[in-house]
């Protein structure tokens, strides 16, 4: 950074090397956004006995390349007496939100592009604005079935920010903090010495599985894809979108998949700490290998969802979101106030 | 063929009808021992149905036209009801209708299942059912002339077909709710169907309040063909083709409907083997609905699970008939191939693999925790609508209602068979898939049992000859319900009548029903869940919306420019 300074001056020196610093958080991002549609093809083809993509490249791995030059290739169709405007602001809208969040995450306790105090506050506010997208998508195809995947979008936004909300006041009330680096640091020490055991996943196991299944909502990942209902509504809220006007939604609910798959790492399993004791030497040690394990493992849980579960009709996601979700957290969050106010608390 | 006094079965109907109606009933003939051809006056024709159809336990199986006036002068139109009361039989309730004068009552206001076939009449004879509250036509398309009329015998060559005068559709779709509501148009593309049928969904946001639906995007026109132009031998294949996954269902029923009508007796080995292939049919086919159904509820795994099981079942059929689908094994008097020992060992061994994995599939299925809350109390037939419609198939014995062909008219080699007659009351969804399910697995005793209790003999019967204007049904149950078929013989060695009508037909008019009450999401699951066949798109329309024009391109012009690749009609 100094440079830059240097040659540039203070002020143009760090805005370029803030510039440097997205890039390099960015750019793996969409390359691990690529991969990640090539690790769900291959794990759900063996979860139903198929091979997955395996013609382009060797093991198929440049299948994710192919798409996106196929992609970028392919003509954007403008539907005849769709809003034009708003259509094409769609795409924007639901991919800005997924990349600004990444701004405050942290990957260790110090890279992180900015550290700030209320960096869960930016994140939620951040992540529920991506839900405009999708309704502005679904309004400006001027199509039924993309209106129907539009308004089942809005329906479950409701049910699900209020449950995930609830399960992160869950984690702030133990943490005390809305940072995400001391959010983890917290992790680390507690009542089983900051091993695995006290992670938030297990004090707060209903939270950590409340937030987990929202998460799942949050980025319309199967079995909560009602949205876009492949076999009921063709394609929901992207029907009428092609090209890469269609591919910015893809990389939307990928990165937002690996969002929620980052954030639960942070929230629940103690980011970059490692599982192992100290003296395990670098397996021992906090690092990014190990929140991008955490990642991995979590993400992994995505794919294994989606192959598992028939889809939910909207409906029925409403029920779960209502009727049982925000029970859980409302509960959980008196109960576990009670118990740090107790003398068996954990948290002293 | 003449049936004696002892052996004919169904005579306390006709008696029942000669002292209710009297002089109203003309003539009852019998066709085999248990079916039976009453000739009625005309102006009866709806008392007698009702009375039948309500009273006395009969469903209306099929009804259709014919046009008789070579014969006798008259047109006939002809009720084929399946009676499933205390005796098994079938009554067929003939009415003749003068040339110049070519109406009929219609009994659709008594029993609703005569809708569609009275629709079919009007289109197809120009005979018109009085009284019919539905006056849009069915089969033919909206810009068809008034006064062609295509079964008619001095109406129009097979191959003649009247140019496309309009490129809009015109079809209005009856929309009976009371609220406002938006329609949601459900084909006739769309992607859970690979067949063309248009579905209008009138929905009050995801509420579905009524629907209504149209097919006959690709009528085939094939009992035109098959009475124009085919020989007796040649319907048989042509009749596999009806149908894409229950071909042989089909054809067994054509043949079987040309031998009772000529009295013949098909050897038992045959008539065995014919069993084994119609069960391999249902392997194949119910695999395929319940992967499908767990397609349509968002399940791929369990959808993938099942094709590839399913590949067991389509190697059973190359194994059997030496193709993938078991056609062309029929002909007229028995079948063209035999079973071999190593055949019927390897089938065996097949069968036995199957029940192991498809257990497993089932069980895996039926335990996904949310498969039961997507198909339960989904896509209700209410029994009444059931009774008063007639469907067929695991759709009818889902709804509390046991039939089954294969039980109530024995056929083929079903007299000996072991197999079970499953119903379920929950009359949704979920029940039908558990009823295919367990029929799969009676499938595969049959298979089992049949194979292991082949009678010898030859089988293929010969040497025997076609008399003209004999007639008689043909029936044989489908995966998903009853395929019936009324052949009636010609003199120049074709047939003067065929009228083919597939178990979907059936089940079609009762959809609306079902689909009343519930969500869009779960529409295409409900129109799977009937095991839907519809039939390939003839023309393509272009839709130019920003000059608001839009142009029709005729099939020929598109294969013209699949030969020369030369100015695409679609430019």
């Amino acid at each position: 950074m100094e440079l830059l300074q240097s040659y540039l001056g203070t002020q143009l020196g760090y805005v370029i090397w803030t510039l440097l610093k997205i890039v390099v958080i960015v750019a793996p991002m969409m390359l691990a956004v690529a991969y990640l549609t090539y690790a769900e093809r291959k794990v759900i083809g063996y979860m139903q006995v198929r091979i997955g993509p395996n013609r382009v490249g060797p093991l198929g791995l440049l299948q994710p390349i192919a798409d996106g030059i196929k992609l970028l290739m392919k003509e954007i169709i403008l539907p005849a007496k769709s809003s034009k405007g708003l259509f094409l602001l769609a795409p924007i809208l639901s991919i800005m939100p997924a990349l600004a969040a990444w701004a405050v995450v942290p990957f260790t306790d110090h890279l992180v592009l900015a550290n700030t105090n209320a960096s869960l506050l930016y994140i939620m506010a951040i992540t529920s604005m991506g839900v405009y997208g999708v309704i502005i998508a679904g309004w400006a195809g001027n199509s039924k079935y993309s209106f129907l995947g539009g308004m089942r979008s809005a329906a479950q936004i409701v049910s699900y920010e209020i449950a995930m909300g609830f399960a992160l006041v869950g984690v702030l009330m133990v943490s005390g903090s809305l940072n995400l680096v001391e959010i983890v640091k917290q992790q680390g020490h507690g009542f089983a010495g900051g091993s695995i055991l006290s992670w938030n996943w297990l004090p707060l196991f209903p939270l950590f599985l409340v937030y987990l299944i929202s998460g799942v909502a949050e980025t319309n990942r199967a079995p909560f894809d009602v949205a876009e209902g492949e076999s009921e509504i063709v394609a929901g809220f992207h029907v009428e979108y092609s090209g890469m006007a269609f591919a910015i939604f893809f990389l939307a609910e990928y990165a937002n998949m690996i969002l929620v798959s980052a954030m639960t790492s942070l929230m629940f399993l103690g980011g970059w700490l490692s599982p192992f004791p100290a003296s395990w030497g670098w397996l021992g040690a906090g690092s990014f290998f190990w929140m991008a394990a955490k990642m991995s493992f979590v993400l992994f849980c995505f794919l294994w969802f989606r192959a598992t579960f028939p889809r939910y009709r909207y409906d029925q996601i409403m029920r779960l979101g209502w009727k049982v979700f925000i029970p859980v957290t409302l509960v959980w969050v008196v109960v576990l106030g009670a118990w740090m106010m107790s003398p068996v608390s954990l948290w002293n | 063929m003449t049936v004696s006094e002892q052996t004919k079965v169904g005579q306390n109907y006709v008696d029942g009808l000669r002292e209710r109606f009297g002089a109203a009933i003309l003539d009852a003939e019998w066709q085999t021992a248990d079916q039976v051809t009453v000739t009625i006056k005309l102006g009866s024709l709806p008392d007698v149905v009702e009375w039948l159809y309500y009273k006395q336990g009969g469903w209306l199986s099929v009804l259709f036209g014919n046009d008789e006036r070579p014969l006798n002068g008259h047109f006939a139109v002809y009720y084929v009801l399946s009676m499933e009361g205390i005796v098994k039989s079938w009554v067929v309730v003939r009415a003749l209708v003068e040339e110049h004068r070519p109406e009929f009552p219609s009994v659709t206001p008594r029993v609703p299942a005569a809708v569609w076939g009275e629709r079919e009449i009007r289109d197809m004879y120009g005979l018109v059912p009085v009284g019919l509250p539905d006056e849009r036509r069915l089969v033919l398309p909206d810009d068809w002339p008034d006064d062609l009329h295509p079964l008619r015998k001095d109406a129009m060559a097979y191959n003649q077909r009247p140019a496309p005068t309009s490129d809009s559709e015109t079809y209005t779709f009856v929309n009976d709710a009371t609220g406002s509501t938006r329609d949601v148009p459900l084909g006739p593309l769309h992607i859970t169907s690979d067949e063309p049928g248009h579905f209008r969904l009138f929905v009050d946001g995801e509420d579905i309040v009524d629907a209504d639906y149209r097919m006959f995007y690709v009528h085939r026109g094939m009992e035109k063909l098959a009475e124009t132009r085919m020989g007796y031998d040649e319907v048989t294949f042509l009749s596999d083709r009806v149908c894409g996954i229950c071909g042989f269902t089909h054809s067994v029923a054509y043949s079987s409907a040309v031998e009772n009508a000529l009295g013949l007796v098909v050897p038992p080995r045959a008539q065995a083997i014919r069993s084994v292939f119609l069960e391999v049919e249902r392997l194949h086919s119910h695999l395929l609905n319940l992967g499908l159904a767990s397609h349509f509820v968002g399940f791929d795994t369990g959808f993938m699970q099942f094709f590839r099981v399913r590949e067991k079942a389509m190697t059973m059929a190359e194994l059997l008939t030496g193709a993938r689908k078991t056609y062309g094994m029929n002909l007229i008097g028995g079948v063209r191939r035999d079973i071999m020992k190593a055949e019927r060992t390897r089938t065996l061994a097949l069968v036995a693999e199957l029940r192991v994995e498809v257990t497993q599939l089932v069980d895996m299925l039926l335990s996904t925790p949310n498969l039961r809350q997507r198909t339960a109390g989904v896509g209700i037939l209410d029994k009444k609508v059931a009774r008063d419609f007639s469907p067929v198939g695991p759709l009818v014995r889902a709804s509390g209602f046991k039939r089954d062909v294969r039980a109530d008219h024995v056929y083929a080699g079903y007299a000996s068979l072991p197999f079970d007659v499953h119903t379920e009351d929950s009359c949704d969804v979920l029940g039908r898939v558990l009823i295919r399910a367990r029929e799969f697995f009676d499938s595969l005793s049959i298979i089992e049992y049949a194979l292991d209790n082949l009678p010898a003999g030859p089988v293929l019967l010969e040497g025997f000859h076609y008399r003209p204007h004999q007639f008689a049904l043909g029936f044989a149950e489908a995966p998903r319900g009853e395929d019936i078929h009324w052949a009636m013989t010609g003199d120049n060695q074709k047939l003067y009548r065929w009228r083919c009508r597939a178990p979907t037909y059936a089940n079609w008019p009762p959809l609306r029903y079902m689909l009343r009450g519930n969500t869009v999401s779960d529409a295409p699951l409900i129109v799977a869940s009937i095991d839907p066949c519809y039939s390939c798109t003839d023309r393509v329309t272009l839709v130019d919306v920003k000059k608001n024009k839009s142009t029709t391109v005729p099939y020929k012009e598109i294969e013209r420019y699949g030969r020369e690749r030369k100015d695409s009609p679609l430019k």
